[in-house]
C-alpha cells in the first residue's frame, strides 16, 4: 500500500508543519483579540448559577431534566453510558450490520452532544 | 564535510533512525483531515508549555489564588497573553480532539487491529474533559467557585457512595481551599501524567499498526 506520488519527506512533513503553524497562529491571534478577563471576586452571600464551559453545557442541560431522587440519571448514569458507548464503538461494530450499529451509536452520541449543547446556549 | 559527518554518525548513529523517520510508508488516500490528531497534539504541547509558565506565578491558595491571577494579568510581562493562550489552546484542543474522533470514526480506523488505540483515544478525550473541569476552578473567582460548587455537588447524587465521593472530591463538606489544592494537583500533576502515558500508548500503536488509509 505504498503511496507512489507523495513521500513522507518532504511532502507530508511540509503539510504537517503547515498544520503546526496554523494551530499556533490561530491560538495566538485568538489570545490577542479575545484575551481572558479577570472574573469577580468570590462572594459567598450571593450564589448564582454560572454557565459551565461550552463543552460541559450538555451535562448542565441533561442534569436539569432529572430533579429530585432521579438526579443520578442525569449526573452519572447517562454520562457514563455515553462514555462507555464511545469506548466500546469497536466492539459495537461486530458481526452482521456492525457498521450500521456503530454509525447509529456514533450519531446518537454526536447529535445528543450537539443538541444539548445548543439548547442552553440558545436559551440560558 | 562528509567525512566529519560520517565520523559523528559512526559514534552517534543518527543516520539510520533519521532515514526510518523520513522515509516511512504513507498509505493512499491520506488527506488534510488526517492532521486533526496532530493539531490536537500541537494544542496539548502549547497547553503544556503555557501551563508550566503560568505555574511560576500562580499561587494555589484560598487567599492568594485570585490575587495571583490579577497579578498575572496586570503585572507580569505578557502574563495576560500566556493566560489567554492557555485558555484558547484548551478550547482548540477540545474542538480538534472531537473532530479527530469523528474523522477516525468515518474512516473506520477503529476496526481491528486498532480497537485498543480507539480505547486509548477515548480515554484521552475523557481526561481532557476532566482537565478542563479542574482548570476551571483555578482562577478562584465567582464563576469558577459556583461552577465547581454545582459540578462537584453532582457527585452527591450517586446512590450509596455519593456522600463519600463528594467528600473525596472536595476534601470536606464545602468547596474550600482544600478543594482548590486538590483540583490544582489534579490539573497539573495527575491528569497530565495520565495524558502522557495515554498519548505515548496512542502514538506507539499508530507507529506499530501504521496509518489506516482512505475509505
Amino acid at each position: 500500500m505504498k503511496n507512489e506520488e507523495k513521500e513522507f519527506y518532504p511532502d507530508y512533513l511540509a503539510e504537517i508543519l503547515l498544520i503546526v503553524f496554523i494551530a499556533l497562529e490561530v491560538t495566538i491571534v485568538l489570545a490577542l483579540v479575545y484575551p481572558q478577563g479577570i472574573g469577580r471576586q468570590i462572594n459567598f452571600s450571593t450564589p448564582y448559577r454560572p454557565l459551565p464551559e461550552w463543552y460541559f453545557l450538555w451535562l448542565y442541560q441533561i442534569v436539569r431534566y432529572f430533579p429530585g431522587r432521579w438526579a443520578f440519571v442525569g449526573t452519572i448514569l447517562l454520562p457514563v453510558t455515553a462514555v462507555l458507548i464511545l469506548i466500546f464503538i469497536p466492539y459495537i461494530d461486530r458481526g452482521k450490520r456492525g457498521r450500521l450499529k456503530a454509525i447509529l451509536a456514533g450519531l446518537i452520541l454526536l447529535l445528543s452532544f450537539l443538541i444539548f449543547t445548543l439548547l442552553p446556549a440558545l436559551n440560558p | 564535510m562528509g567525512e566529519i559527518f560520517d565520523w559523528i554518525d559512526n559514534r552517534f548513529g543518527i543516520r539510520q533512525p533519521h532515514r526510518k523517520f523520513l522515509h516511512r510508508d504513507i498509505p493512499e488516500g491520506v488527506n488534510y483531515s488526517f492532521c486533526l490528531g496532530g493539531a490536537a497534539l500541537v494544542c496539548f504541547i502549547m497547553l503544556f508549555l503555557s501551563g508550566i509558565m503560568l505555574s511560576i506565578y500562580y499561587v494555589p491558595s484560598e487567599t492568594e489564588a485570585f490575587n495571583s491571577i490579577v497579578r498575572i494579568n496586570n503585572e507580569v510581562r505578557l502574563g495576560w497573553f500566556i493566560r489567554s493562550f492557555h485558555k484558547w489552546s484548551s478550547n482548540l484542543l477540545i474542538i480538534s480532539i472531537i473532530l479527530h474522533t469523528i474523522r477516525v470514526f468515518i474512516y473506520k480506523a477503529y476496526r481491528s487491529p486498532r480497537e485498543l488505540n480507539w480505547v486509548a483515544g477515548s480515554l484521552t478525550l475523557v481526561i481532557v474533559f476532566a482537565s478542563g473541569f479542574t482548570g476551571y476552578l483555578l482562577p478562584w473567582d465567582q464563576k469558577a467557585y459556583w461552577a465547581t460548587e454545582v459540578g462537584t455537588s453532582m457527585a452527591k447524587t450517586i446512590p450509596i457512595i455519593g456522600k463519600y465521593l463528594l467528600y473525596l472530591v472536595r476534601g470536606g463538606e464545602d468547596v474550600t481551599g482544600t478543594t482548590l489544592i486538590r483540583f490544582y494537583a489534579m490539573h497539573i500533576i495527575y491528569l497530565p501524567s495520565c495524558l502522557f502515558i495515554l498519548l505515548w500508548a496512542h502514538f506507539h500503536m499508530v507507529r506499530k499498526q501504521g496509518i489506516k488509509g482512505g475509505l
